[in-house]
């Protein structure tokens, strides 16, 4: 058995005080503690083992408490457990779990409610469309559960005693605990789901563990949570009360920011300079795991020329990046050059070639391999159709792309955009010549995005195929360096040109300037009500 | 009237299952389905998910168990993107909202429509003619979309006034900008049209009797010409009135009021199709009551009609 250095590092902090709101000496803090903010629309549910939307998430993160949270920057602290043990094999995890944990209802929080919770959330019965999450923490038994081929019984997760839990892998998976921090693995209260069915996250009927309980919720206009006394942390709780207001349209929302109702709101696409010099202290941009590229089709169903190696990377090269991300976005994005956002925990940029090129060199260099191919100016007349679903920046990015394959490389790219679900019923079955993508990592590490380049991934719309690539991948799961193999992974994709990577996302958002703790530096923007307070103005 | 009512109450059953079957196909008939996501599910747990809704039961079988859950159990099935609830759920959260901002925007657009007409008609031609003209010029040219926001510059953020938008229980702040942004087109056609009819009715042979055997001018106004005025109001705003109650989907969006209005959009963006379903059938049925109701009230006040409804 060894101890993670989690763990360590753990057993000093907690003698001195939990991790919550981090309230310098001699600040005085707002009378009011309400913090009301803006989603942009209504929750898909509030049961951790349902919910797939961001904004759920960070309901439940307030509403219920896992084994661990984030702090600020994002690195794992203890939640409603305390440290773990991890065996020699790395196959199994012991969860040490506080004892002075509690339900809303007064009941202690034990381990077999994480039993329940995780044997749920891969129930064939409860049907959960985030199971998959399950799966991906590889914990035995998931699968065949999932598969309706074992009974849920047989989950790789049990109860030692009261404050043990003892969770058992199907192979080694480096990142684990850094998985336990996702709302799907939220204990939750048996005897209220038992009682009240789907009807258990009504404000009337839901128990939570959290640091605040749900005291209001209007679908699609408002969702209230209040500070739950109970929770074992609540003496460092600030924030009484968070209001969330379900607000449709961006500018109105910044309309009602501006009139005072709101404490936080999104920023509408490309306003962010001009907010930032009219609010220099309350307009952000920080950088959020996201990618955004264009996907070529290399299915059997895909355009001919794009089976060209170099036609792909002359398409690729001939885009002035630093165009879309200036004069388009104009919301502090970073030109992408690789797949991964270089924000990823752990990873480092690695070296591509064409990345270290100025643009004057990338279009000389895109020319020259178009010529090659045969194709463009002088060559056979290139055509094909560029599919994105409907949106203006989407469109804008669109409209930029094509213009400078046109002019750079004589490239005709006709625009082709359609409504959300049509669009990805296209892109999924390979319906399509190049098409839009993104990517928000589900974890922070650099498997979340790279997993969408395997030839296995049910993501993988480019139908790309690489063995080496696979291999890494694979070699990746149980590697505890992975720096070189995701170096490689990515030169092997800017070689092969898969996809076309455009930028990495960031964050724009309007922050009212008395409103402290908000997790900038944590780019999986996980923010917990608990850390953050109001302070006088 | 009573067995006029009911025979139309029979004769509408058809043509709402009907409408059900219709809607139910079409929709299907959109690409994608309410499971269709960015980050395809796996299939052995898609299959979960379409067991656990009947979704992977043969659409014949979907549609019976559908219309059966309505008509025994009154049953308007699941939501697929708001987990947690039904479509009953749904509509019982949303209809309150649009229709207490739908009745007050009728009650403005009528306390406010006719009477303007009623003045334009009596003052033909003078200036309480011109300004109510032009108000109906205006708001033509100010449609909702354009007025709302201006609405919220001025009472919300240059002022203070009023709340920029939610609904917070219907308190009254947070009614007026809704109720008056849906309002306002109609308010002007309703002037106009009452201002026309009025000027048609008054030009009629029987009030030149009333007049020649002396009757005062009010009582000729109230007692004889209002009535028949009415009439074309209450057929225009009967499918407005339609409209008003269940939403504009602009109103509820731009207001954020949680009203029905914004399902119909966001539940055909996600194909959630028992929600679509669900509110087709409320619009059907409310457009169904108020004709009726319209009928009626024709009845009542045209004795023409009267004795033709039986």
């Amino acid at each position: 058995m060894k101890t993670t250095i989690l763990a360590a590092l753990i057993g000093s902090t907690m003698l001195t005080a939990a991790w919550a709101a981090d309230v310098p000496e001699g600040t005085t803090l707002a009378e009011d503690q309400t913090y009301t903010y803006r989603v942009l629309d209504e929750y898909d549910s509030l049961d951790p083992q349902m919910l797939e939307g961001v904004e759920s998430s960070t309901v439940v993160r307030d509403l219920f408490e896992g084994l661990y949270n984030m702090d600020a920057k994002g690195e794992l602290v203890p939640g409603v457990a305390t440290s773990h043990d991890v065996s020699d094999d790395n196959l199994v995890y012991t969860f040490h779990l506080r004892d002075t944990a509690k339900w809303s209802d007064g009941k202690p929080v034990t381990a077999n409610d994480f039993v329940y919770a995780w044997k749920r959330a891969v129930d064939p019965e409860l049907a959960s469309p985030y199971a998959w999450y399950m799966e991906l923490m590889s914990i035995a038994g998931a699968a065949e559960i999932i598969a309706g081929e074992a009974d849920k019984d047989t989950l790789g997760v049990k109860a030692v005693d009261d404050n043990t839990l003892e969770v058992t892998l199907s192979k080694p998976l480096p990142y684990f605990a850094d998985m336990v921090a996702h709302a799907t693995t939220f204990p939750s209260p048996s005897w209220a789901i038992e009682a009240h069915g789907k009807e258990w996250t009504r404000p009337e009927n839901i128990v939570g563990n959290g640091a605040y309980i749900l005291t209001e919720h209007v679908p699609k206009e408002r969702l209230v949570r209040e500070r739950n006394t109970r929770y074992w942390d609540n003496e460092h709780t600030v924030l009484d009360k968070v209001v969330a207001l379900v607000i449709g349209d961006e500018n109105q929302a910044l309309t009602r920011y501006k009139a005072g109702e709101l404490d936080k709101t999104d920023i509408p696409a490309g306003q962010y300079p001009a907010l930032k010099d009219e609010l220099p202290d309350e307009a952000y941009a920080v950088p959020r795991l996201c990618n955004y590229y264009f996907s070529f089709n290399l299915s059997d169903t895909g355009l001919e020329a794009f089976k060209d190696v170099r036609v792909r990377k002359a398409l690729s090269m001939a885009i002035d990046r630093k165009v879309i991300v200036d004069a388009v976005l104009k919301g502090g994005q970073f030109p992408a050059y690789n797949f991964t956002p270089e924000a990823t925990a752990g990873f480092e940029l690695p070296e591509i070639d064409y990345a270290g090129m100025t643009q004057a060199e990338r279009d000389a260099e895109a020319l020259r391999l178009m010529e090659e191919a045969g194709y463009g100016k002088g060559g056979k007349p290139l055509e094909f159709a560029y599919l994105y679903n409907t949106s203006d920046s989407h469109k804008q990015i669109a409209i930029v792309a094509t213009q400078m394959w046109k002019q750079k490389l004589g490239v005709n790219a006709t625009l082709e955009n359609q409504e959300w679900k049509v669009f990805l019923e296209n892109r999924g079955n390979q319906n399509f010549d190049m098409a839009r993508g993104a990517w928000c990592g589900d974890y922070n590490e650099a498997s979340t995005f790279l997993d969408l380049l395997a030839s296995s991934s049910g993501y993988n719309d480019a139908k790309y195929s690489n063995d080496r690539v696979d291999e890494l991948l694979t070699e990746a799961k149980t590697s505890h360096d992975t720096t070189p193999l995701y170096t490689e992974i990515e030169q092997i994709v800017a070689e092969d040109m898969p996809v076309i990577p455009v930028y990495h996302y960031s964050v724009n958002m309007m922050l009212k300037p008395d409103l402290k703790g908000w997790p900038m530096d944590n780019v999986m923007q996980k923010m917990y009500s608990k850390d953050m307070y109001k302070v006088a103005e | 009237m009573l067995q006029y009512t009911f025979r139309r109450t029979l004769a509408v059953l058809p043509t709402i299952i009907c409408l059900i079957v219709i809607c139910f196909f079409l929709m299907r008939l959109a690409p994608g389905g309410p499971f269709t996501s960015e980050r395809p599910l796996p299939p052995a747990i898609m299959a979960n998910v379409l067991e656990r809704y009947g979704l992977d039961q043969p659409l014949h079988v979907q549609l019976w168990t559908y219309l059966k859950n309505i008509f025994f159990h009154f049953d308007f099935g699941p939501s697929f993107s708001q987990r947690d609830r039904d479509v009953n759920d749904i509509i019982a959260a949303g209809f309150p909202v649009t229709l207490t901002y739908g009745f007050w925007s009728a009650v403005f657009v009528l306390a406010l429509g006719i009477p303007l007409g009623i003045i334009a008609a009596l003052r033909q031609n003078s200036l309480w003619d011109y300004i109510m003209t032009g108000f109906a010029i205006f708001s033509q040219i100010f449609p909702n979309f354009v007025l709302a926001p201006l609405m919220v510059l001025t009472f919300t953020l240059a002022w203070g006034l009023l709340p920029g938008g939610g609904w917070n229980g219907g308190q009254w702040e947070y009614v007026i900008m809704p109720a008056v942004a849906l309002g306002t087109s109609y308010l002007a056609n309703v002037a106009r049209i009452t201002r026309s009819s009025l000027l048609e009715v008054l030009g009629a042979p029987y009030i030149r009797t009333a007049r020649a055997k002396g009757l005062a001018e009010r009582t000729i106004l109230w007692r004889h010409a209002l009535k028949p005025t009415l009439l074309p109001v209450i057929s225009y705003m009967s499918p407005v009135f339609v409209y008003m109650i269940t939403g504009s989907v602009f109103i509820d969006v731009f207001f954020s009021t949680g009203g029905i209005g914004q399902s119909f959009i966001d539940a055909a963006y996600t194909r959630d199709y028992s929600v679509i379903l669900g509110l087709a059938i409320l619009y059907s049925v409310l457009t169904f009551v108020l004709n009726l109701g319209v009928d009626l009230a024709y009845a009542a006040i045209d004795p023409k009609v009267r004795s033709g409804l039986k």
